[in-house]
């Protein structure tokens, strides 16, 4: 087979997958939490250009999932806003908290960019409890309405899932594109050697600010998604463990790819939900997997950092990398 | 504001200042042998006090004997920490040992609240009684312990690093580490220590402010935070910045909860951090240092 059919199918069997999955999923809590999975994906896939390419973590992505969740919860609900609006709002609003961050402390070589960014979660966190005018306290926003575009509303989890993996594939196919082009050549030196990068011209500071508004942005979009979806957020959904979760689904999956990151986060998002996702498997594992949760993605982290540091992303390659050769052995016979 | 109410906010910032100065010691120490941010440094601090509660009420251990053991344990897990998850990651690379740490500082957590549940456990005072009034400002017994404590750990460090060939052996490794490994230092069990040692630390303002707080599963990555703005704001690397940054940083938290609200009393703390980055990223004491290739 020649490599742009592999390409092709590699890629579009998953994406037709995912897009037939309403019609093949009759369970509405399934679907349900399978478009959750499309918004956690939506934020990993911002978190994996950050993680994979420019080489920094963020441990305060869910602050700006929740900015983006309340901007255009207050944008739609109090301001009248389309939802189209609300969404424009939420990615704006956390790409700026996104560049505030981001200035500083990517200014310098190191990882103050993580610390930094642990702090901005936790300021974030603290600001939606207090801040009752603009976001309800610990009580939460509520009556936050469907997505709708020109007088279409998202009402059935089928529509619901179609919207979010829409923008979550979109995102995706953005994200690849620009890692296959000339920023993402950039980013690769960058995270070889950010001396040697700026020897060569690449100014790294815009790259990885760049990068990082990018993926905050997304999250913001993401946190939109998740308000509209849901109908209710409240301070309880924004923590620094929701920021950890979504860093290990990064790291698990993988550096240099989006899709590897993409699948980890569709794993993870699935496992405390096994039960309901897979028939056969007894409720009490799936329980035990959710309360143990938290100690398995400590454990995952370790592990894959210590022995399989390609994550997902890695041992793919690697399984392609054997099939090729393989295939050029049975050619050179 | 009269003198004695200023005087009584000097004190509380002094107070939580000699907590997050034991915390920015810890980061400092194993930032100097690994060039790396533990995440993890929190967890220490919440081990101390956990461990610590759990050998008094569980074990039935004298209270004295339960402080030192929640210090010696929490010690021993920063060292195991290391071996099993630091060590053989042999590259050293700084942002894979960043994200173990993370990983170690979510399971450290996760694995206590399953073993130690997740209420909040109360620990007595080192020594009961009243506080003691000075010029109109009550201190707490306990906060003079936490301040004794603060005092000893510094000059116990300074011993450490000026007189003993282990010390020496440790600020070696800290200054160049290829040029301390070809004098015949250990390197790897410099890092090793290090974490042992800022495990140590981390347990002692752990346990020091049990007493007034209380402790539970949750309370390391609040303090961790807090801790490491100060390292940054006296200068990462820093021992004396360390303990300096953590002082300043109490004062500047408690006069703004003074004078301005308590509100967003824990955010004053992210703001001097990024403040810091911003203005001054290598702090009070630090000196700008130049990349070579």
């Amino acid at each position: 087979m020649r490599r742009p059919a592999v390409r092709l199918m590699s890629y579009g069997i998953p994406v037709l997958l995912v897009m037939v999955a309403p019609l093949l999923v009759e369970d509405r809590f399934v679907l349900k939490v399978l478009t959750f999975v499309g918004i956690n994906a939506l934020v990993v896939v911002g978190l994996a250009l950050l993680f994979g390419y420019a080489g920094q973590v963020s441990l305060g992505h869910a602050g700006f999932v929740g900015l983006g969740a309340y901007t255009s919860a207050y944008a739609t609900v109090r301001l009248g806003w389309p939802w189209l609006g609300g969404m424009a709002a939420a990615a704006l609003v956390a790409s700026l908290g996104g560049l505030l961050l981001a200035l500083p402390s990517l200014r310098l070589r190191g990882h103050y960019l993580a610390m930094a960014t642990l702090g901005f979660g936790e300021i974030m966190f603290i600001a939606f409890v207090e801040a009752e005018s603009l976001t309800g306290g610990v009580d939460g926003f509520t009556g936050i309405q469907f997505a709708s575009v020109a007088g279409f509303d998202f009402r059935t989890p089928a529509q619901n899932y179609w919207l979010v993996w829409g923008v979550t594939l979109l995102a995706a196919a953005v994200a690849y594109n620009i890692v296959r082009l000339r920023p993402g050549r950039a980013m690769r030196a960058l995270h070889g050697s950010e001396l040697g990068a700026r020897a060569c011209g690449v100014d790294i500071v815009r790259l990885k600010v760049q990068v990082f508004v990018l993926s905050a942005a997304l999250a913001g979009l993401a946190g939109a998604l998740y308000a509209h979806l849901v109908g209710f957020i409240s301070p309880s959904i924004f923590t620094l463990h929701f920021s950890v979760i979504l860093l290990a689904m990064t790291v698990l999956g993988g550096t240099n790819s989006i899709a590897g990151p993409v699948v980890a986060a569709s794993l993870l998002t699935l496992l405390p939900y096994v039960d309901a996702v897979l028939p056969g498997v007894p409720e009490s594992v799936a329980s035990f997997l959710s309360d143990w949760e938290t100690d398995i993605y400590g454990l995952a982290i370790i592990v894959v950092m210590l022995f399989a540091p390609g994550g997902v992303a890695g041992l793919l390659r690697r399984a392609g990398v054997r099939r090729t050769r393989v295939e050029k052995g049975r050619e050179a016979a | 504001m009269e003198l004695s109410e200023l005087l009584q906010f000097a004190v509380a910032g002094l107070k939580n200042g000699s907590v997050y100065a034991l915390v920015a010691l810890g980061f400092t120490i194993v930032f100097a042998s690994t060039g790396v941010i533990n995440f993890a440094q929190g967890e220490f601090y919440m081990l101390g006090g956990m461990l610590s509660v759990f050998a008094l009420q569980a074990l039935g251990f004298p209270l004295v004997l339960a402080v030192v053991a929640g210090v010696l344990a929490t010690t021993a897990i920063g060292v195991v920490f290391e071996l099993l998850a630091i060590r053989p990651r042999k590259d050293g690379d700084p942002l894979a040992l960043i994200i173990i740490t993370v990983g170690g500082s979510i399971l450290l957590q996760s694995l206590t609240r399953h073993a130690l549940g997740p209420d909040e456990l109360p620990f007595p005072a080192f020594t009961p009684g009243p506080s003691i009034l000075v010029a109109g400002a009550a201190i707490e017994r306990q906060t003079l312990w936490m301040w004794a404590l603060t005092a000893a750990a510094v000059v116990a460090l300074t011993v450490l690093y000026r007189r003993t060939a282990f010390g020496k052996a440790m600020r070696a490794c800290a200054i160049d580490r290829d040029g301390a490994r070809l004098m015949g230092v250990d390197t790897r069990m410099m890092v090793t220590a290090s974490f042992g040692l800022a495990a140590m630390l981390g347990a002692l303002a752990g346990i020091a402010t049990t007493p007034l707080t209380q402790t539970a599963f949750n309370v390391g990555a609040r303090v961790g935070l807090k801790g490491f703005a100060a390292a940054i704001l006296g200068g990462l690397g820093n021992p004396v910045g360390a303990v300096i940054g953590g002082l300043l940083l109490g004062l500047i938290e408690s006069l703004s909860v003074a004078f301005l609200s308590s509100t967003y009393k824990d955010v004053i703390a992210l703001v001097v951090l990024l403040l810091v980055l911003f203005v001054r990223p290598q702090g009070i004491l630090g000196r700008r240092e130049r990349e070579k290739v």
